[in-house]
């Protein structure tokens, strides 16, 4: 049914729409929201795989060049699309649900905002058009930002409008970058830049085009958060709500992957495209992993450890072979779920405790040994621990590099993924293991049992992905093989 | 002697690092940790000069290895420069676009 296609947008578009306009029914929204996000994992699971042309504009045979044109909005979803659609919408069904349990009264704007979101990322993930990719983009960052307004979080404010203002100079930026291709090429059809560049119809050494190259890959350190955005990006994951920060890293990783991908086809011909790609991974894994070492607030640790990881992803796709961009595409679906795990649970005890300093913390493991246990497992998979996914993917990331002649990569892969260890036993020894201090008051204060069920979903994913891996690698694989 | 006299000192400046507020084992260990991880990972790094060129590398990475060792403690100097100072935020962005844009627009014989 390639009528669904389409729907994978507008559903969660319309559904924050009528949210919106119809929030003080209180029940009403609960329950169409609750209905609509449990339709988001559905739709890209019940689609076929194909395209879509908005307006109906099938593309134009040019019989001079004999290339193909593509007038309208293209969208273009195949088993990658799938998988990463699905699994945000899965999240986003576990995200509402914990949030509707959480509160009586629900806020129609930040429904609002939760569900633009994951309509904009999937817009973006499906799009063949780099405008239509843009304009979402800038949906996202206001989605962003207005979610972390929206938390009831000291400073909340303070860093959405410091991540506000940071993004009207990259936004702009990877706007003008767009409008270089644009002058060059005539088209912002990805497809059609892709076959100007590949049949050397564009002057792929010309200073526009290289200069276009680095703007539109500015915009993308952006919504990336690699460095020099990581610190930001880290900061708005830690001032948001627990739940909330989940979605958001989640919204980070699809726009990171979704943006290189259209990158990589357009400028995969130069070298230095990958040598940048490859550059600011490992500053992203160096700088976040060592700040995370340092962090005393948990929610700031997760934050720099989810930067430190998106390293990994951009790592497999700066190495360029098929193997490496399946292994950082793998990796991207794993922080996914391992990083929201985390948040979620995470945010649990602060549920539990109100305190979000480590020094303050300990003996959780008596009062919390579910949610204790699953984080356990969920660190060691970040970490890269066997069987967990995180293994599988940063495995793979370490042979992609290898066979790539970069043993240096290799051994920096390793170590960050020892340096995670490290995080994760150090806080997990002071918040679970050690003598709880006298001035921490834990009695009587329970989970949620929707955070629970929550962690367990994601759980299972995680498990059964390292148990299974090939289940997603294959398919991705041979997405890859298509771009390549 | 002097090393390990520098050495030592980095443990007592990590005090100023986890200011207001207790300072565990745990976080000094941490930090001890981040400290050499940034050091073996940077050093790291520039080995991977030597698909540019292998003297440049081994140049380089002796070079980094000897400013690193030599400048310890580099986490409290590298978290002072990545706290949520929006002045700071903006300044490493535009240096970034910045040294992007140079380099690609007038780099097109090196690509």
């Amino acid at each position: 049914m390639n009528e669904l296609i389409p729907l994978m947008v507008i559903v969660p578009l319309i559904a924050a729409l009528l949210i919106s306009a119809f929030s003080k029914f209180n029940k009403v929204t609960k329950i169409f929201a609750f209905v609509v996000a449990i339709c988001l994992p559905l739709i890209p699971l019940l689609s076929n795989y194909g395209l879509h042309y908005f307006g109906g504009y099938e593309p134009i045979l040019d019989n001079v060049t004999s290339f193909v044109y593509h007038p309208a909005i293209t969208y273009s979803f195949t088993f990658l699309q799938q998988i990463f659609i699905a699994m945000i919408g899965l999240l986003t069904f576990l995200v509402i649900f914990v949030y509707l349990t959480k509160y009586k009264e629900v806020s129609g704007p930040y429904l609002f905002l939760l569900f633009l979101g994951t309509a904009a990322v999937t817009a973006m993930l499906l799009t063949d058009d780099i405008f239509h990719m843009f304009v979402f983009f800038e949906i996202l960052a206001l989605a962003q930002v207005g979610i972390v307004a929206a938390s009831s979080i000291d400073y909340s404010y303070e860093m959405a409008l410091k991540y506000m203002i940071l993004g009207s100079i990259g936004s702009p930026i990877m706007l003008l970058g767009i409008g270089f291709l644009l002058a060059l090429t005539g088209s912002v059809n990805v497809t059609d830049i892709a076959t100007a560049v590949h049949n050397g119809l564009v002057d792929a050494t010309s200073p526009v085009f290289l200069t276009s190259l680095g703007l539109i890959f500015f915009g993308w350190l952006y919504a990336s958060g690699l460095p020099p955005f990581h610190t930001i990006k880290s900061g708005i994951y830690s001032k948001a709500e627990p739940h909330g920060a989940a979605l958001l890293q989640s919204f980070t990783v699809i726009s990171m992957i979704s943006i290189v991908l259209i990158m990589h086809r357009i400028y995969s011909t130069l070298p230095i495209f990958e040598v940048l790609i490859v550059f600011f991974s490992i500053l992203a894994m160096i700088l976040g992993v060592s700040m995370a070492l340092t962090q005393t607030d948990f929610r700031r640790m997760i934050g720099f450890l989810a930067v430190g990881e998106l390293g990994f992803i951009g790592l497999g796709i700066g190495l360029g072979t098929n193997y490496a961009i399946t292994a950082g595409l793998f990796q991207a679906l794993n922080e996914i779920i391992i990083t929201a795990l985390l948040f979620i649970g995470f945010g649990a005890i602060v549920n539990a405790t109100n305190e979000v300093d480590t020094r303050k913390l300990g003996g959780l493991l008596a009062y919390h040994p579910k949610v204790s246990l699953m984080l356990l497992i969920a660190g060691l998979a970040m970490a890269g621990v066997p069987p967990l996914s995180g293994f599988q993917s940063k495995l793979m990331l370490v042979q992609a590099s290898l066979n790539c002649g970069f043993p240096e990569i290799s051994i920096l892969a390793i170590m960050v993924s020892i340096a995670t260890f490290v995080v994760f036993v150090k806080t997990f020894y002071v918040m679970f293991l050690r003598p709880k201090p006298k001035e921490l008051e834990v009695e009587g204060k329970e989970v949620p049992r929707a955070m629970i069920f929550a962690m367990g979903i994601l759980l299972i994913l995680v498990i059964g992905l390292g148990l299974f891996p090939d289940v997603v690698v294959n398919g991705i694989s041979s997405f890859v093989g298509g771009i390549l | 002697m002097k090393l390990y006299d520098q050495i030592f000192d980095v443990v007592k400046q990590f005090k100023k690092l986890f200011s207001p507020g207790p300072v565990t084992n745990a976080d000094v260990s941490g930090s001890i940790t981040a400290e050499i991880f940034l050091i073996v990972s940077l050093v790291l790094s520039a080995i991977l000069l030597r698909h540019v060129n292998v003297l440049l590398a081994g140049l380089v990475t002796f070079i980094l290895a000897i400013v690193l060792i030599s400048n310890i403690p580099l986490i409290p100097k590298f978290k002072i420069e990545q706290e949520d100072s929006l002045e700071k935020m903006i300044f490493y962005a535009v240096v970034t676009l910045s040294i992007i844009v140079v380099f690609m627009y007038w780099g097109g014989n090196l690509v």
